[in-house]
This record gives C-alpha cells, structure tokens and sequence, in this order.
C-alpha cells in the first residue's frame, strides 16, 4: 500500500490534516489584519500630513518604506491602506454570500420555476464581464470605496449562489434529509437546520478565495482611480501614482504591490488549505 | 460505469488527439514568431514621420463645432488655417488673409485674400469660402463654441473673390485676433459636414487616417500654398496616462511630447543624451475655483482667508515638480499689461484664521473640492486640502471623470471648490459672465472689460488691464494658485516645433530632424480586416453544431437551449440600456468642452438624437444591434460596428496570445506538479502558482515595463504599431501586454490541471490500468493528461470573453487600442451608444461560449445525455 500513499497528494506535515500551506496563510493573514487594526490607534506618521519637503526619500530607518512625492510616509500609507482592502473585499464577501447562498437554497430547494428564474438571472450576472461592469458601476455612482465594495460585491452573488445550490442539491437526496421531509419539516427549515449547516465548510472556502479577489479587484478599481478616494490611502492608488517615478522611486511600487501580493496569497492558502482539510476524499486518504 | 468511462474516453481522445496535433503546429508556428520576433528588435525606419504624443484624443476634427482643446491641438495650423493666424509670440499675422483694413469707426473690415490657395480636395479657396465659414459659425443653429467672441460681426459680404467686407455691429478691436483662434478657421461648403471625421483644410498636412483610441496620421500636403512641411507624415498619439507618456517616450516610441504631463519625469529626461527638455511659457493658468454663489464662500473674507491658506510654492513643487510660476489673478506673466499681484496674499496662516474668525467662521466649516483627471489637478487638490485644513477648513476631495466634471461643475455648477486649467489666453472675459461655473457676479469688473473691448488707445488699454487684474485680486474670486510650465520632452534630434503656445496647437509644419532626408517616401498600404471570411464560416459553424445537437437531442431540447440563451440576452440588453440611462453626465456637452454655451450643447444634442424617449432609443438600438448596426459613436462619429472590428483587431489576438502563452506555462507546470506531486518540486511549483494567482496583472505589467521595455529596451513600452506594419511587428507589440495578461491566467489553469490531474488519477478506469500493471507515471500520461484537460478546456473556454475585456487596464497600462480601452474611454466620454454595444457584445461572446460549451459537453459525455432526455 506504498503506492496508495503515492495518490493522496498534498504537502502535509506531522499536524493532522493541516498543511503548512495552510499556516504560513494564516499567518499572513493575522499579520495583514493585525496590521490593519493597529493602524487604527497607531502609525509611524500621520498619512493626511503632507510635508512637501520631505518628499521621495528613499527607506531609511525613519521611513523604512521611503516617502511618496508629497512627502508621506509609505509604511503609515500601507497599513491604513490594509484597512481599506480588507474592509472592500470582507464586505463585499458578506454581501455575496449573504444573498448568493439564501438564493441558491431557494433553487435548490425548489425547482420548477422558482429555481429556474433563480439562476437564469444568476447566469445574467454571470455574462457580464465583472471588472469592467465594476468600473461602470464606480462611474454610474461615482467612485469610493462604498461603491467599490457593493461593485465587487454584486459579483460574489452568483458564485455564492452557484456554490450552494450545487452542493445543496446534492444533500437533498441524502437519507437525513429525507428522513427530515418524511417528519413533515417545511422546506425552508430544513434549508436552515440542515442543508445551510452542511455547506458553512465549503462557503468559508469560497469567501476565502472570493477575499482574495477582491482585493485584487479593488487594487484594480483603484488603480484607474474608481476605489477609496484620497486622501485615504489605497494600495491601487498608490501604485498608479508610482508609475511615473519608478525609475528613481521604486519603492513606491514595490511595496504596496507586494502587499497586495501578501494578503492574496495569504488568503488563497487559507481557502486551499481550509478546502483540503474539509474535503472528505482527501482527508480520509491522507 | 466503468464502460461509460472508457466510451467517454475514447471520445474524447478523439476530440483531443486532432486538438493537440493541430495544437502542436500552432506552437510551433508561434515559436518561429517570437523567436524572429526578438531577432527584429530594433526597426529602422526613414525619419521622415514626426510622430508627436498628445494627452487628450480629440472627440471629433472639426474645430468649428466645439470647444474641445483637443481638437484645436491637432488640427489646428496643421490641417485648418484662418484668415489670421496667431505667432508663437501670440501676435497675430496674416494666413489665409495678405492684409486687412479697418474702417476709422472700427465697424467694418477688408479682407484681401491669398490667390492660389486650394482646399485639399483640389478646390479653390476664394472669397466664397469665408463668406460660407463666417455664417456657418454665427448661424443660430451652429455649436461653435466661440461664437460670442465672433458675434459682433453683423454681415459678410463678398465684394470680389478675393476680398470680403465684414460689417460689425459693435467696434471689435480684437476682431484678427480672434480670427486666428481655430474656432474661426476657413471651411469648404462641400465638405464642411464632413469636416469631424474627415477634415478637409487649406493647411499643409492632409487628413489621412485615424485609429481610434490610439493614433491619428496627417500627411503632407504638396499644394500647400506657404513653405512646404519638412516631415513626410505626423503622427499624434493619444496618451493620456503620464505613466505610459513616459515609458513611451522613453522607449522611442514617440519623438515629442510637447506638453509632457508627468514634470516628475523631468529630470530624468534631462540627464539623458537622447532627449532634450524645452520649456516654454504656456497660456495655462491653474486655479483653485470657488463657487461665489455658495454660503459661505460668496463672503470676500472668507476667499481671502483662503488665499492666504494657499502655499503657492508648496503646491509648484508638490504638484509641479517645480515647473510653474505663481500667479495673482486670473493672467500669465508673459501677457500685456502684467502686474505682480502675488504678494497681494502671502501665506499666512494666522491672518487666514483671523479672517475666518471676522466672518464668523471661527471653527472653520466643510466644503467640497470636485477635481476633473488631469494629474496637476489630482495632485494639487491634495496638497490644497491639506493646506486649507490648517485654517480650519474641512475639504472632502471628490475626483470626477472629465464628462462627470463638465456636466456637473462645469454646467449645473455643483461644487464648492475644484481646480483647473484655463488654457486660452487673454480669457479674463468670463469674470464678466455671472452664468459662469465660479458665479463671480460683479457690475464694475463687467463694466471694466466691456470699457476694454472698445477701447482704442494702448496706454488705456493697459490701465484698464491692470484695473481688471487688480479686481480680480482684490475680490479673491478664486485661488490663483500657478501659471504652468509648457515642459516639452524632445528627442535630442528634432527642431522647430513651437516652444511656447499662445493658443492651444502644436504646429507641425516647422519640425525637422537633424540630418534626415526629408525625401524619402515611405510607402503605405492600407489593410483592410477579411471580414467576407468570417461571414461565411460563422454561420457553417452554427448551423452545423445544430444539426448535429438536434440530432442527437431532438430539436425541442435544441429550441429549448438556443431559446434559453436568447432569453438572457435580452435580459442582458435591457439591464445594459436602463444602467447606460442612469449613467449621470452628458455627452454633448462632453463634446463642447470648457467655453460651450447652452444653446450650442442643445443643438448638438438635437442632432445626436438624445432627445427621443428611452424606450424608443431602446428599441431602435436593439434592432440595429440584430441587422448588426449598432449605431453611430456620439463621440467619434462613426459606425459603432467598425470601431469594435477595429478594436478587435487588437484585442483578440491580444486574448489569443496571452490565453495560448498561459497554456504554455501551466501545461507543464500543471503536470509537473501532479506527477511529482508531495515531493519539493510540488511544494514549489505550488507555491509559485499561489503567488501567480496573487499577483495583480497591472503590477507585473510595470514590473515588465521596467526591465524589458525601459532597462532593456527589447519592447515597446506602448502603443500598438498596427497589423499593417507586419505580422511580426505587430506580436511583438503585443507580446508583453500578452505576458502581464497571461500570468495569473497560467497559474490558475496550471492549478485546476494539477487537482483535475489528481482527481482523475482516483478514477476507476485508471485504477483498472494500475491493476493491469501500468505504473503510477504511464497511467498518467496515457489516460490522465487527456481527460483532465477537461476543465481546463471549460476554464479557457470561459475565460476568452473575460479576457477581450479584461485587458482594461493592462490596455491602459500600455496605452494599447483595445476593446477595453475603447469601452473605458466611452465610459468616461459618456459615449453610451459604445458602452452599451460593446457590453452587449460581450455579454453575447460569454452566453455564446457557455451554450458551446454546454453542448460540447453533452456530446462528450452520454452520461449527461441521458439525463437531458
């Protein structure tokens, strides 16, 4: 049974079940989110303070990420900028999973028209291309980060509702439900009590994953100028404005890019980790 | 089940075998290109083409119809003269026009007109002409945008071919003057309607060809009646994005930049050999306008107190990087009559409170400041919000897109403060009008410039100019904050362009390259896009697969589908044209730009239909969308079908590329991964596939720009030359656009291989192989690899759509002339004939590759099959 061993697959260390993938993720997260919440009480410099004279110094151990062309201090800018990226893609999450999974219930559970109308207007979502209907969504409403987030947010309704409708439809033919309908319970709570219980797993997966691109879709939006408006800082923003002063500034790109880069691949661990260690197949075999 | 598996299986094979082979020779071929594609890397070509970049793309060509200073800055000199013309000095001199009388009442003019001049359609330019261009633009139905400054002419009449008299209802002494503005330039009554997309001049460069979005060509006009033009050709590219005007310019894209918008850049183009920076004075005049209508700042001690807040020099070298002078009132430095008002508020913090304090604002109070796009004003905004906070005032910045900003600030007056640039020269005129965006309402200033535009006597012409700057300053209407630099980046080798620009305009016709043979031709072809080809094979395709799904199916499951598919494509059109009817913002008066007058934006938005009922636009969109009309641009004024062909001609092969550059990335990374799967080149691979999934495409686009196009000069950093200059020319241009697109792209696909690769290797099927002896490695590559192709075929097949338009923004990184591009430039222009037609179009590639996909599925799998019965 060497060779068995040989199928399962994934990097795995003596914790059981949990991936070093999965660690280093959290780790990244808890660092992003704590440096998130720590700018709230404390930054090296106050980021609305410009000190023109100060400007485009290069990382120092008074500025260790430099200063930007108006002379702000490029670490104080990324972590209230972390604030700005987590709250965008958290929310817009919450939103996406807070309709998409009532809805995708709602298809599962009834099929026949309910469920068709359901997801027909759900493939309608579906069809439109997410970043640039974002960006008309940001230009309809004007930019800011409230308009970014219900943007991005409007988009992680099909999926959410994708996700559980496919996976509830699935559990609708398993004995516990049938066992629950042959007791008499109303469709609607056995959507609750035992359907919704079943898919928490797999939907704390999808938001991880969702998070992830959300935050990529936010640096986007933020970029051509659609996200949080200044003077609150955005990573996005922050490197469209660097663009122009690579060549003596790097720093003003590299840094808020690999922020962007951290937290993505912070969350994607966690959601591949987290998918791994609740997937049955796999768990069983390892 | 396990037959099921095998049948499948061997279907699929089927499919694939014929794919990969086919796949085998499209990679190769692709090989072969990229690698002559890097042997070309530095084209000569004859330097005979000036090819000049510009901010701003022009809505449309013809000057006499809007305002757009975009217009002017292309056509103007180039393609279009006037009776008069306006000197690099700012004086004005004769053009179409030898010389000119006024009468001692200063109530009539003589034009004596130049003999030979021809239009560029080989008619003659004679007295005619002007009659025809004059009425034109005073006509009440005429969107000229200048026609206030031309309104005191009463009649024009045609004495002999050669000499006009025009009869003026008031004296005008700036009458030539303003007759050399591009507003009054000469058109032909043949060709005048014509005139926005294909204009039709006396000037030495003829209208040959314009790529929108990206590029418009001019070429020489050898019956030019002054000094032939040195340079062939001129080029103006439109780049808008100070981060790809730089690494455009740097990578030699374009020979000049005359109005360079990224001063940051400055120094760096300094020190280097291959360009020269040309400073000129310019005519703008950056202000921090106020709202004199709006409480509290209608108080002239509240505006002073904001005057004083401001720290001019703050804000030159926050803003400017230097390039700029500050000004007190609303004039430049290099005008007639200037006086240094500057000091007249000095920045000073405690006498700005004080002066809050004695009106009554001690605590201060909260306004908006809206700003349009343009980087100084984006930056500038910041530094004056923070300024203005220190007296206590709370500034909230919004930033607006340029159509956003016109109809809002510009036209409903909605704003407390917002900064921009007034460009034309001598402008001070629109102090005297209280319907102006900044409300200044004030009897004597309006006195003092009507007194000004009848004076005759220089030495009190000058005391009223000084009078009008004084007021101005006195009643601080706005925060004069700089004059602008004109800061020019040149190649080291090109002379003769204007330095300073009195008027809007980049005059072509001096421009000349040090040592080139102005002689050599180069030779053009025009490529037309195969579109017969296309026509014939879609509708072969589509019918075939019918017949084929309905064979199998039954035709009710077929009808079932296709009826489906259309369902949501109405649902789709009907949520695209009520989201374009909520779009806030106005396209006519987009097209006007700064100086417009209601009248004019009316007019225009008679003639672009925007008066009709939405439910009858509705209708009368969707059924030319299905005859395969989808309208006229507002913006650009053409066909709406042949500015998505156009596009699409970079788009898709840019798709193409970056979808089969990511295959060749992620299918060996993919299988690699699965076949070593636990072991360190997995937990590798891994790693890097999750990096390349977090890593945002625009990001590593400036991280290629630097290395590949900037430091190793290998590509261009931007633009898109065009399939005319070659198949090899053109994917080289699009190779790295195609690379930054591609790499999040391959990760993903190598990630969904890598688990599909894993899941199949848990299939029945490839246990019984195990079972039957083959190893672990062997039944990999016999049975996996083709089916977990699978998936990836459905995610490649899902993600083409996304990628036509989800090159938005590397599109702009690039400053490439793509669909995405083109639909976020029509967002911003409020062109919504193109948004909604694009969208749809998209909509439609999306719902047409799902149902293919959907229907290729049910052909490969019998299992499914069965259930659709």
């Amino acid at each position: 049974m060497n060779d068995q061993a040989k199928v399962i697959g994934t990097t795995s260390n003596a914790w059981h079940g949990v991936s070093t993938g999965f660690l280093i993720g959290a780790g990244l997260c808890l660092l992003t989110i704590f440096v998130a919440l720590l700018s709230f009480i404390w930054t090296p410099y106050d980021v609305t303070d410009l000190n023109v004279t100060q400007k485009l110094l290069s990382p120092s151990f008074a500025h260790p990420f430099g200063t930007d062309h108006f002379g702000r201090d490029v670490l104080s800018m990324i972590m209230v900028g972390a604030r700005n990226s987590l709250a965008v893609a958290l929310v817009a999450v919450i939103i996406g999973a807070g309709i998409g999974t009532p809805l995708g219930l709602l298809a599962a559970a009834r099929h026949g028209m309910v469920g068709e109308v359901v997801m027909r207007t759900n493939d309608l979502i579906f069809a439109f291309p997410s970043l640039l209907m974002a960006v008309m969504i940001t230009a309809v409403f004007g930019p800011g980060a409230i308009n970014a987030i219900v943007a991005i947010g409007i988009f992680n309704i099909p999926v959410f509702a994708r996700v559980a409708r496919g996976a509830a439809i699935g559990l609708w033919t398993r004995e516990f439900i049938l066992s629950a309908r042959t007791a008499g319970k109303s469709t609607f709570l056995i959507s609750i009590q035992h359907i919704l219980p079943n898919l928490l797993g797999l939907l704390i997966v999808q938001g991880a994953i969702q998070f992830a691109l959300g935050v990529v879709a936010e640096a986007g939006l933020s970029y051509v100028g659609l996200g949080a408006q200044p003077p609150m800082p955005s990573w996005g923003r922050m490197l469209a404005e660097a663009q122009t002063m690579i060549g003596f500034a790097p720093w003003l790109a590299i840094f808020p890019g690999f922020a962007i880069m951290i937290v993505v691949f912070g969350f994607g661990l966690v959601g591949d980790g987290l998918r791994d260690f609740l997937d049955p197949r796999i768990r069983q075999e390892r | 089940m396990l037959i099921n598996s095998r049948d499948h299986n061997v279907q699929i094979g089927e499919v694939l075998k014929c794919t990969l082979l086919r796949g085998r020779a499209t990679f190769g071929l692709f090989l072969l290109v990229m690698v002559a594609a890097i042997a070309l890397m530095s084209g000569a070509y004859a330097k005979d083409q000036l090819i000049l970049g510009v901010p701003l793309e022009p809505p449309n060509l013809d000057p006499t119809s809007g305002a757009a200073a975009a217009v002017d800055a292309v056509v103007y000199g180039n393609v279009f003269e006037g009776l008069t013309r306006i000197t690099q000095t700012g004086d004005v001199a004769p053009a179409l026009a030898e010389t000119w009388d006024v009468s001692p009442d200063g109530l009539s003019y003589i034009f004596r007109l130049r003999h030979g001049v021809k239009f560029h359609d080989g008619t003659d330019f004679d007295a005619n002409d002007v009659k025809y261009s004059l009425e034109r633009a005073l006509a009440p139905e005429s969107s000229n945008a200048q026609k206030a400054l031309l309104s005191p002419i009463h009649q024009v009449d045609v004495l002999d071919p050669y000499s006009v008299k025009l009869t003026l209802s008031r004296p005008s002494i700036d009458l030539p003057y303003y007759l050399g503005w591009g507003d009054a330039v000469m058109v032909a009554q043949e060709s005048a309607a014509k005139n926005a997309t294909n204009p039709v001049g006396t000037g030495p460069f003829k209208y040959e060809r314009w790529r929108r979005g990206d590029s418009l060509i001019l070429v020489r006009n050898d019956q030019y009646w002054g000094a032939a033009p040195k340079v062939n050709s001129v080029v103006f590219k439109f780049i808008g994005d100070p981060a790809a005007a730089f690494s455009s310019m740097k990578a030699g894209d374009i020979d000049a930049f005359p109005n360079y918008p990224a001063p940051e850049n400055v120094a760096e183009f300094e020190s280097d050999p291959n360009f020269k920076v040309v400073t000129g004075a310019s005519e703008g005049k950056v202000i921090l306008a106020i709202n004199n209508r709006h409480s509290p700042l209608n108080d002239v001690l509240v505006r002073r107190a904001i005057s004083h807040a401001l720290d001019k020099d703050a804000i030159i070298d926050g803003a400017m990087f230097g390039f700029g002078q500050p000004i007190g009132s609303h004039y430049t430095r290099q005008s007639p009559g200037y006086i240094d008002l500057v000091a007249r508020y000095p920045h000073d913090i405690q006498r700005g409170k004080e002066l809050l304090a004695q009106a009554g604002y001690p605590e201060g109070f909260s306004v908006s400041l809206r700003l349009p796009p343009r980087p100084y004003a984006r930056r500038a905004g910041e530094i004056v919000a923070s300024q203005l906070s220190e007296i206590g005032i709370d500034v909230r910045i919004e930033n607006l897109e340029w159509a956003q900003w016109l109809d809002q600030v510009f036209k409903r007056h909605e704003f407390d403060l917002t900064i921009v640039e007034h460009i034309e020269p001598m402008d001070f005129g629109i102090y005297a009008r209280s319907d102006y965006y900044f409300g200044y309402e004030n009897p004597e200033f309006a006195a003092l410039v009507a007194q000004y535009n009848v004076e005759v006597d220089a030495n009190r012409r000058t005391a009223l100019l000084r009078d009008i700057q004084q007021t101005l300053a006195d009643d601080a209407v706005n925060g004069y904050l700089l004059q602008s630099a004109r800061v020019g980046i040149w190649r080291a080798d090109l002379n003769g362009l204007w330095i300073d620009t009195p008027i809007p305009a980049n005059i072509a016709a001096g421009a000349y390259f040090d040592g080139a043979d102005a002689a050599m031709e180069t030779d053009r072809r025009e490529a037309k896009p195969d579109n017969a080809f296309w026509t014939i094979i879609i509708p072969i395709v589509v019918v075939g697969l019918g017949v084929l799904v309905a064979r199998s199916m039954g035709v009710l499951y077929l009808f079932g589908r296709v009826g489906s598919h259309v369902g949501t494509l109405l649902a789709a059109s009907v949520v695209i044209f009520i989201l374009m009817q909520i779009v806030p913002g106005d396209p006519a008066s987009y097209m006007m730009g700064l100086n417009a007058s209601p009248e004019s934006i009316i007019a225009l938005r008679e003639q672009m239909g925007l008066d009709s009922p939405a439910f009858v636009r509705y209708f009368e969109w969707l059924g030319g969308v299905i005859t395969g009309h989808f309208g006229i641009s507002y913006t650009y004024q053409v066909p709406v079908g042949e500015l998505i062909a156009e596009r699409m001609q970079v788009s898709a092969p840019l798709a193409l590329m970056a979808m089969i550059i990511s295959l060749l990335i992620a299918i060996p990374v993919g299988v690699i991964a699965a076949s070593r799967r636990g072991t360190a080149i997995d937990t590798g691979l891994n790693a890097v596939m999750q990096i390349g999934v977090a890593l945002p495409n625009f990001w590593i686009a400036m991280l290629l720009i630097i290395v590949f196009a900037i430091q190793l000069k290998w590509f261009s950093a931007g633009g898109f030359v065009g399939w005319d200059a070659g198949l090899l020319a053109g994917v080289k241009g699009l190779f790295l656009p195609a690379l930054a697109l591609a790499a999040p792209q391959a990760a993903i696909i190598a990630r969904v291989l890598r688990s599909s690769l894993l899941d199949t290797m848990n299939e029945d099927y490839i246990r019984t192989a195990r079972a039957k002896g083959l190893s672990w490695e062997a039944a990999l590559w016999r049975h996996a690899v083709r089916n977990a192709l699978i998936p990836v075929l459905t995610i490649i097949g899902l993600q083409f759509p996304f990628l036509l338009a989800g090159g938005i923004i590397i599109e702009n990184v690039f400053s490439l002339p793509g669909l995405g591009r083109l639909v976020f430039q029509a967002i911003t222009q409020r062109d919504l004939m193109v948004v909604q037609s694009v969208v749809f179009v998209l909509v439609f590639a999306v719902v047409t590759v799902t149902f293919l996909i959907d229907l290729a599925y049910l052909a490969v799998d019998p299992r499914l099959r069965g259930r659709a019965q």
